[in-house]
């Protein structure tokens, strides 16, 4: 094998999402167009001149989260523990031999414990400061994501970082864990992202003009921004060579990933440097525009996102582009879980042949004009699929995934 | 770029030995290095009384940085609407910035900003969920502030004040959170994503953050009762790219490696584990450590029992920083480090000789990074 780049797949794949619970339930739902919008119950809503989301309301934690006690976490170290936790049964990896290797969790998130800090902000307010409750307070800090699953595995010989680079965190945690693999520093990563709904965020989106009012329709002509999703998706990640050692079902290699920065303005994202970090990405996992079967896009459904994404991915991809799908038209935006769960999605794709659709959708906008794969999936061959994210603070992260031709 | 070139290349950036070549902290001895170094050096105390007419709070003592204003160290323009947090992380990026300014103006892509945090502005956070709370409409919250919620915000802050369009990352572990940004950043480096990393920690004192250290109990539990802040920066590159710039490398990236004990397991014996693994790793034999700079944190009895027997009571130049500064969270490691460079600018650390910074967090982890000598032999 090629010393200089060691491959690295994905053997395992834990989802939390508002359209179905496991990679199974979770693949079920992408081809058949389901979504996840409901009314928001997560927190008071009265105020509102509306108020749905992708809420998650199936999710009981301790049917996933065994190892350790579920009310010593905030829900999202729940959901984070359950993936992960997932993601290795799924990998048929046994657990006393993942205790053996040497691990990286790297988790990316948008606003951590949110639900913990949102209850405590509810409680200081009625209570005062000195009042505040002790478990909540100790639970609350976005290291805990990380931290859960280790103690949710018994994990020993591991290296957990939460990364909290907002939206395009789960980008983030994956290239993260695609490095440690290439450099050998990690014989198995669980790599992924995860967020909770939170009052916070759904106020400062809602104020900033962004929240659509019933549904998510990204790249149509008449989207009015985005809904609010939670979930989880950890990958489990490892080397070829040690895939094919314990003969693993492999879902796709991770083939590369690229990140930059805008660094131009805190909140709205930059044409030129999205499009330089796509090529940056397909640059890093060596393969071609042409090469890529369908985009995964950041795909929020504001109008400022889709016309700024499409015309990055015209600029990166010189004369047709592929099928530029968004999931958050079922999922609504899961925050930082968003690109772990695009991720998920792409590998499903690659291993079961599918293009998920772009849901809710009426009329392209002329302004976006992409083939988003409108209402039904798509049953076609996928070989290598592209990852978008973007986040606040002008974060790019785009990350390839391919048909693992080793076989598996 | 062919393939084989594009391996070559990769393959060549990942053996590359790392250093940090450059340093700049704002702590509360104040803003730049030489304060912070005769500070520790000198075991003078930065902690003072709080003031509570600034912060209403349940402790007595602070680490602040003294007299720090996101206007006075940046100017008025841009730093109306700026927090704490990301005041600190500005300044002090700023002044690595201007010790690499030649190449990060030549290729602003090729340079990473890797911050560190805890909670990022916890203040700003639940100010903005109380406004939600308060206000005449849920929605009534500043849009102009939220995205100082947003946990990123002072990394990508920093990158636009800066101009620094590499990767931009954001790291979250606890005490650990230094070694952990570390880690990320030479990964980063070593494959191929940035030439050299702008890598940092940062974190804010304020009434917010200090309610959840007092009530987690974390930060009063071990008789340590004042909370530190500030932010400390290192550029990390490969010697040969330092060298090329003019730059002297400071110590060389050896090791950082990671242990868990989980909820009832034996700290000290995970940060014995942690710490032999990081020396196997780093080629380094016990005998060689001649600085050994630890928490003092939580576990601190644990801590010094391990080290003193890895290392031995007398002979390593031991370094203490946390009784002087304060708990400084995600940032305090980023401040063992910092020490470690005082030590070694005033007695620069030999080729065969290391130090070692270490830390048992909160979480049931424990860290330990590795740093070697860049001078001759000793």
């Amino acid at each position: 094998m090629d010393d200089a780049r060691r491959k690295v797949v994905i053997t395992g794949l834990g989802i939390v999402s508002s359209i179905g619970i496991g990679a199974k339930e979770f693949s079920e739902g992408l081809r058949s167009g389901r979504s996840g919008v409901k009314p928001i119950t997560s927190f008071e809503t009265e105020g509102y001149a509306h108020a749905n989301g992708c809420e998650i309301t199936d999710f009981t934690a301790g049917d996933w989260v065994v190892g350790t006690d579920p009310s010593t976490m905030g829900r999202t170290s729940q959901f984070a523990a359950a993936a992960a936790r997932m993601a290795v049964g799924d990998a048929g990896l046994p657990f006393d031999e993942l205790r053996g290797r040497r691990c990286l969790v790297s988790v990316g998130t948008t606003d951590g414990e949110s639900r913990d800090l949102d209850q405590l902000a509810v409680d200081q307010l009625r209570d005062g400061p000195e009042h505040l409750d002790e478990l909540l307070a100790r639970r609350s800090p976005a290291s805990r994501l990380a931290t859960s699953i280790v103690r949710e595995l018994a994990l020993t010989d591991v290296e957990p970082v939460t990364i909290p680079t907002a939206c395009a965190a789960g980008n983030y945690a994956i290239g993260h864990g695609i490095d440690a693999i290439r450099a050998g520093d990690a014989d198995v990563v669980l790599a992924g992202g995860v967020d909770a709904l939170c009052r916070k965020t759904y106020a400062g989106f809602y104020r900033l003009g962004a929240m659509a009012p019933e549904v998510c329709q990204p790249f149509d002509r008449h989207r009015k921004g985005i809904l609010v999703g939670e979930g989880a998706g950890i990958l489990l990640m490892e080397s070829l060579e040690s895939a094919l050692a314990r003969g693993a079902r492999i879902y796709a290699e991770v083939l590369g990933y690229g990140l930059n920065c805008d660094a131009l303005s805190p909140v709205h994202p930059d044409q030129n440097t999205l499009a330089r970090c796509m090529e940056l990405a397909l640059h890093n996992a060596g393969v071609k525009p042409e090469d890529i079967d369908f985009i995964s896009a950041h795909g929020t459904g504001t109008r400022a996102n889709d016309m700024t994404e499409v015309g990055a991915i015209r600029q990166a991809f010189a004369g047709t582009p592929p099928p530029t799908v968004s999931i958050k038209s079922m999922l609504g935006h899961a925050m930082g879980a968003a690109s772990a769960l695009g991720a998920a999605a792409c590998a499903l794709a690659i291993t079961e042949g599918f293009i998920p659709p772009t849901i809710n959708h009426r009329e392209t906008d002329p302004e976006c004009d992409v083939d988003c794969v409108p209402n039904e999936v798509r049953y076609a061959e996928v070989n290598v699929v592209q990852n978008n994210s973007l986040a606040f603070g002008g974060n790019n992260a785009v990350t390839v995934l391919g048909r693992c031709e080793a076989g598996g | 770029m062919t393939a084989q070139a594009a391996l070559a290349d990769r393959d060549g950036t990942r053996t590359a030995e790392l250093v940090l070549s450059k340093w700049f902290v704002v702590s509360p001895y104040g803003v730049g290095n030489d304060p912070f170094a005769d500070g520790v050096l000198s075991g003078r105390s930065a902690i003072s009384g709080v003031d509570r007419s600034q912060f209403d709070v349940p402790y007595e003592l602070v680490g602040l940085v003294p007299d720090f204003s996101a206007a006075k160290y940046l100017g008025n323009k841009g730093t109306r609407l700026m927090d704490r947090l990301t005041a600190l992380a500005v300044t002090a990026a700023g002044g690595l910035v201007d010790q690499c300014r030649e190449d990060l103006v030549a290729d602003p892509e090729r340079a990473a900003l890797v911050l560190g945090t805890g909670w990022a502005s916890v203040q700003s956070i639940m100010d903005t969920t109380r406004d939600s709370l308060t206000g005449d409409k849920p929605y009534h919250v500043d849009p102009a502030k939220f995205p100082n919620t947003v946990m990123n915000k002072a990394a990508g802050q920093s990158a636009i004040w800066h101009t620094i369009k590499g990767p931009n990352t954001t790291i979250s572990g606890d005490w650990l959170t230094a070694l952990l940004t570390l880690s990320y950043a030479a990964r980063l480096v070593r494959g191929g994503h940035c030439d050299r990393a702008l890598c940092g920690v940062a974190e804010e004192y304020s009434a917010q953050r200090a309610w959840l250290e007092w009530h987690a109990g974390r930060a009063g539990g071990d008789g340590m009762s004042a909370l530190g802040e500030g932010s400390a920066f290192f550029l990390l590159e490969s010697a040969a790219d330092a060298e090329r710039s003019g730059r002297t490398p400071l110590v060389r990236l050896l090791a950082t490696r990671f242990t868990a004990f989980g909820a009832h397991g034996d700290a000290g014996a995970a940060l014995r584990d942690c710490v032999r693994a990081a020396l196997r790793q780093a080629g380094v034999g016990p005998e060689q450590v001649r600085v050994v700079a630890p928490a003092s944190a939580g576990a601190a009895p644990v801590e010094n029992d391990v080290l003193t027997e890895e290392f031995g009571a007398s002979a390593p130049e031991w370094i203490r920083s946390r009784h002087l500064i304060g708990d400084a969270s995600a940032a305090s490691a980023g401040f063992q480090i910092a020490a470690v460079l005082a030590a070694a600018g005033r007695r620069p650390l030999g080729r065969d000789e290391a130090a070692v910074v270490t830390t048992i967090g909160r979480d049931g982890m424990t860290g330990c990074l590795v740093l070697g000598g860049c001078g001759g032999s000793s």
